[in-house]
């Protein structure tokens, strides 16, 4: 192909071979999901030797031993240019056929211009027919005729609402919903805040790890209705087994660090910013979402209310944060940081935009940090206004902030086409019960308990259980890989020791006075306990007393109040030490 | 508030003395935190530390009382975050029993305190102990119980 | 004087074959005694049966002797029980004192002993034991209609003032001469060394002041709550005539209202101070 040798498998095409050879051919009736038809004609080829000359389809000519071909010559490029100027006649706003007319120079024809979206390539009928199963749509009518449809153009009993059609439509010309009996609802996005929309087998955000695909088994219409299949049709690794099942897994560890990380509160708790009730009012998250290139957007900044950029964005720090009544006494510390970030991003973005913060006070702390934000204020001129807001409402189509303004002494009112609030950071649900499955404590804001504020921020009370990030505190970044290191170094050091050192502090009983009663067994949570047999010289028994396994007994003295002879004593909290601080000080 | 150093002595000069044993992992931390925030609180409070609530037998406070104090306090982990899971609630059990049996005896159980105090909880810490000296303070001192007093022997 | 009922024939045919069997080495029952109440009797040969007795004198707790060292040794003990002696082995087994196979358990039906029948029996539920391996006696008269609150003392008690409370155990436990003769005839008292003998520390004082005998009863009350069966000997015995049986009732309802628990029903149970729940009540705790 192109003086290029190549070889390929049997029964590859010579768009298989051209692909091989990185040679670039335009398709537009083509997909690797689905049988090929050499409907459209944009990939012809041209035979110059080893076949029948003439121009073929390379997405279904087979390839074949001792065929030579050339991908673009004149011959080749005349037929693309008129197949294009022909299907630009039927379709003429089509995104995607203009784009491939300009690569070729195709001018439209000076015919009777039709306005249809649908090129007729086929590939909805045939992935619905070769590898869905329902055979939903099909070519109707013949020759100027000829569209895509139903039977009888009637709703389709068939149709089991999957997508695929859509989804492998170059043109965006059908949409299942027009013709499908069942209800159609498309899943939010979870990872872009609801943004977009994500099919039931997704790779839940890029950085996943992971970084494979997983089936979201409430949503899948094959876990639904048993039908569908496509996923595991077309994967070429044929990875994907429906029959895979939820495994409980159980690993003996010697360290566990708890990394849960954060929520963020729901700022729709105060009323007055109109979180959701006003479609341009977004959280700092749905922002970050947004711009981000890997977002719904592809990273435009846009109006939820009229998909255009705004001219104006008013962040509003310390929602929730530093406030008692019905938020988070603490400060989440990440906010002042990340909004000078996105009013930065903002202005790149948009760069006659005006951008407004209001704050109560500026926490930037870190290394570069005061210096990035007095960069914000004067190089990228955006207006610090030292002042809570009262109320978002709207009028017309903005949305006007009004609040306080400490610094000058009044109030003012700003025109917004953006709000962005910065909720408060609160720790992950479900931690409290992960806590106290681990015994480890927690704040009454769910944060989790270091054992020492200042000596030991990483460890937890209870042994080979570390904490890092914002499980902890709220924090950034650099801190949370700070501790997460610190955890990390606490942790091998436990478990790189050959021996296992521990506290003293542990029980011991007094054989001689057990009763054998083994009321402690039934009271430790630790199953210390065992049972020892005291035998004379002769071998016989003379008793069965208590006996504590010393690698177990963690000291807490449950026993040693249970046992009514006092036969149990703990270690540095005996009954004798006991009495005598008593003695000292209840006088 | 340097209120309390006045408000803890009175005309003839008897201030309460409240013992109070602390579970190690929660309580005493608590208590740590309160000093280390600057919580005030009266210092007529003697803490005795123990590493778990359920270390605390009927008879530490029987004797508490025998030698003087005028009120006991056991505090521990809040029930479900025992530092040693199930501790505290084998002390719930046995010291509410105590406080019971103590007060169908005709002995006041208003003397006999427990409280839930976490290692976060150094402002509940300082409150708690606000709250039971002023109690003790109203109480009086514990004369129904028959003390070991030093008259007694040198009789 | 006792009257030689086909419930007495019984019992010593059971005691008898027992012994002859070889199945049991003693049978620990009563026998005729000087006195209020019959002694208790320890049978070896089968044809000193006859010395036992069951009439309403039986009033100890032959229970108690299973928790000695010395009995258990003779070999495999058969003893004669009434149900409410029957709860308190089911808390021996349960506490690993003595095991069911080394027993024979010879239950009687009772109607209640003592003439009036003691108050403890007006409430008894086990008039027929269960779980014995041979049981002798018609069946027991229904226990009265109306026999009033099981812990109406305890409720009269709890009626009073605290000053008066403290007045009435002031008197009560000041007569205490210290004899220990409850934690002696208690079935369930049977540590090699009691709390009370323990000096270092001495959480208990053992001189017969006020001080120490609170300590000492509190002690007991709460070694014993779920644990004590109210079989009442403790009372019977005291030479002081100290209302011993409400300090182990006062426990039996506090367990009963607030854990739900009755000690000694089976040989199973987990006892209340063993066990947890975490919605246990708690009242006034900070």
């Amino acid at each position: 192909m192109n003086n290029q040798e190549v070889e390929v498998e049997e029964g590859r095409t010579l768009l298989d071979a051209a692909r091989a050879l990185s040679i670039e051919i335009p398709t537009l009736c083509h997909h690797r999901a689905v049988p090929p038809a050499g409907a459209c004609r944009i990939c012809v080829v041209e035979v110059k030797g080893g076949g029948r000359p003439g121009l073929v389809p390379a997405c279904a000519y087979p390839a074949q031993e001792g065929l030579v071909i050339e991908t673009d010559t004149e011959r080749v490029l005349a037929s693309r240019q008129m197949t294009l100027r022909l299907l630009l006649a039927r379709c003429p706003d089509s995104e995607v056929l203009k784009e491939l007319a300009e690569r070729y120079n195709a001018e439209p024809l000076p015919l009777e211009q039709k306005d249809d979206k649908c090129i007729m390539c086929g590939l909805c009928v045939r992935v619905c027919r070769e590898v869905i199963g329902p055979s939903a749509t099909c070519f109707t009518g013949r020759g100027a005729d000829r569209t895509v449809s139903t039977p009888y153009k009637m709703l389709s009993d068939v149709c089991i609402g999957c997508g695929a059609c859509a989804f492998l439509c170059p043109t965006g010309a059908i949409d299942p919903a027009e013709f499908c009996t069942h209800p159609l609802e498309k899943i939010p996005n979870e990872f872009n805040c609801g943004q977009d929309f994500r099919t039931p087998i997704h790779v839940p955000f890029p950085q996943a790890v992971p970084n494979k695909p997983v089936i979201d088994k409430d949503n899948c219409i094959h876990f639904k209705t048993g039908k569908c299949g496509a996923c595991k049709s077309i994967c070429p690794a044929g990875a994907i087994d429906y029959d895979m099942e939820d495994e409980t897994v159980e690993e003996k560890v010697g360290a566990i660090i708890v990394a849960t990380g954060y929520e963020m509160i729901d700022p729709a708790v105060y009323e007055e910013y109109g979180y959701r009730r006003y479609p341009d009012v977004l959280t700092s998250m749905e922002f970050e979402r947004m711009v981000s290139a890997s977002g719904a957007t592809d990273g435009r900044l846009l109006r939820p209310s009229n998909g255009k950029p705004p001219k104006s964005v008013v962040f509003l720090q310390c929602i929730g944060s530093r406030e008692e009544k019905i938020g988070k006494p603490y400060s989440s510390k990440i906010c002042c940081m990340y909004t000078a970030k996105h009013a930065v991003l903002y202005k790149h973005k948009v760069h006659d935009g005006q951008a407004f913060i209001f704050y109560m006070d500026i926490r930037s702390a870190g290394k570069n940090y005061e210096e990035f934000v007095r960069r914000v204020v004067k190089e990228k001129n955006v207006t610090y206004l030292r002042g809570r807001v009262a109320k978002v409402y709207p009028r017309g189509d903005k949305l006007v902030v009004r609040g306080a303004d400490t610094l000058s002494g009044g109030q003012v009112e700003i025109s917004a086409e953006m709000v962005v609030l910065a909720p408060a950071m609160i720790p992950s649900s479900g931690v409290r019960e992960l806590a106290q499955t681990l015994r480890i404590g927690y704040d009454e804001h769910g944060f989790l308990s270091e054992a020492h504020p200042k000596l030991k921020p990483v460890e937890t009370n209870t042994a080979g259980v570390f904490l890092a990030g914002a499980c902890h505190s709220p924090k950034d970044i650099p801190d949370s890989v700070a501790q997460a290191s610190a955890a990390a170094g606490k942790a091998l050091g436990l478990v790189s020791h050959e021996q296992l050192t521990r506290e003293p502090t542990i029980g011991v009983v007094n054989e001689q006075t057990c009763n054998g009663c083994f009321e402690c067994k039934n009271v430790c949570a630790y199953g210390a306990i065992e049972r020892k047999e005291l035998r004379d010289r002769k071998g016989q028994l003379l008793a069965i007393v208590a006996h504590i396994n010393e690698g177990l007994c963690q000291g807490c003295g449950a026993c040693s109040v249970t046992c009514r002879s006092k036969s149990i004593e703990v270690q540095g909290f005996r009954e004798d030490q006991l009495f005598a601080e008593i003695n000292a000080v209840s006088r | 508030m340097s209120s309390y150093k006045q408000a803890s002595e009175d005309a003839s000069g008897w201030q309460p003395r409240i013992v109070a044993f602390l579970c190690n992992w929660c309580s005493y931390a608590g208590a740590d935190l309160a000093g280390v925030s600057r919580f005030e609180y009266p210092t007529n409070v003697r803490i005795i530390r123990v590493p778990c609530s359920g270390r605390v037998d009927p008879m530490f406070v029987l004797k508490s009382f025998e030698r003087g104090a005028d009120m006991v306090l056991v505090s521990g982990c809040h029930p479900g975050d025992c530092h040693y899971t199930t501790g505290n609630y084998h002390a719930r059990r046995k010291l509410l029993a105590l406080r019971e049996m103590m007060s169908f005896l005709g002995i006041d159980p208003r003397r006999f305190k427990m409280s839930w105090v976490s290692a976060a909880e150094g402002s509940k810490w300082s409150a708690v102990i606000r709250q039971i000296t002023d109690e003790a303070r109203s109480l009086g001192p514990f004369e129904s119980f028959p003390t070991f007093t030093l008259q007694e022997v040198k009789k | 004087m006792t009257t030689v009922t086909s419930l007495t024939r019984s019992l010593r045919e059971a005691a008898a074959q027992a012994l002859t069997s070889g199945e049991a080495a003693v049978v620990i029952g009563y026998e005729l005694n000087d006195g209020e109440a019959a002694a208790p009797a320890f049978v070896r040969a089968p044809e000193d049966a006859e010395r036992l007795i069951f009439d309403e004198s039986c009033f100890g707790n032959l229970a108690v002797y299973l928790a000695k060292e010395e009995v258990r040794r003779l070999g495999k003990l058969a003893i004669v029980v009434k149900g409410c002696d029957l709860r308190a082995i089911n808390v021996l087994l349960r506490e690993n004192v003595v095991s069911r196979d080394d027993l024979l358990l010879i239950g009687v039906r009772c109607s209640g002993v003592g003439r009036p029948a003691l108050r403890k029996c007006s409430f008894c539920e086990v008039r027929d034991p269960e779980g014995c391996d041979t049981v002798v006696g018609d069946p027991p008269e229904p226990p009265p209609t109306d026999p009033g609150k099981r812990y109406a003392e305890i409720e009269a008690i709890e009626e009073l003032s605290m000053e008066e409370r403290w007045a009435y155990w002031q008197k009560q436990l000041g007569k205490c001469i210290r004899c220990y003769a409850c934690r002696q005839v208690c079935p369930l008292c049977y540590c090699k060394r009691c709390i009370v003998e323990k000096s270092t520390p001495q959480w208990v004082e053992t001189s017969p002041h006020l001080r120490g005998n609170i300590a000492w009863n509190i002690a007991r009350g709460l070694h014993l709550t779920g644990r004590c069966v109210s079989c009442g000997e403790c009372e019977r015995v005291c030479p002081m005539k100290i209302p011993l049986g409400s300090l182990g009732d006062k426990m039996a309802k506090l367990v009963d209202e607030w854990y739900g628990f009755r000690s000694g029903m089976s040989a199973d149970e987990k006892a209340p101070f063993t066990a947890w729940s975490p919605d246990d009540p708690e009242p006034g705790i900070l």
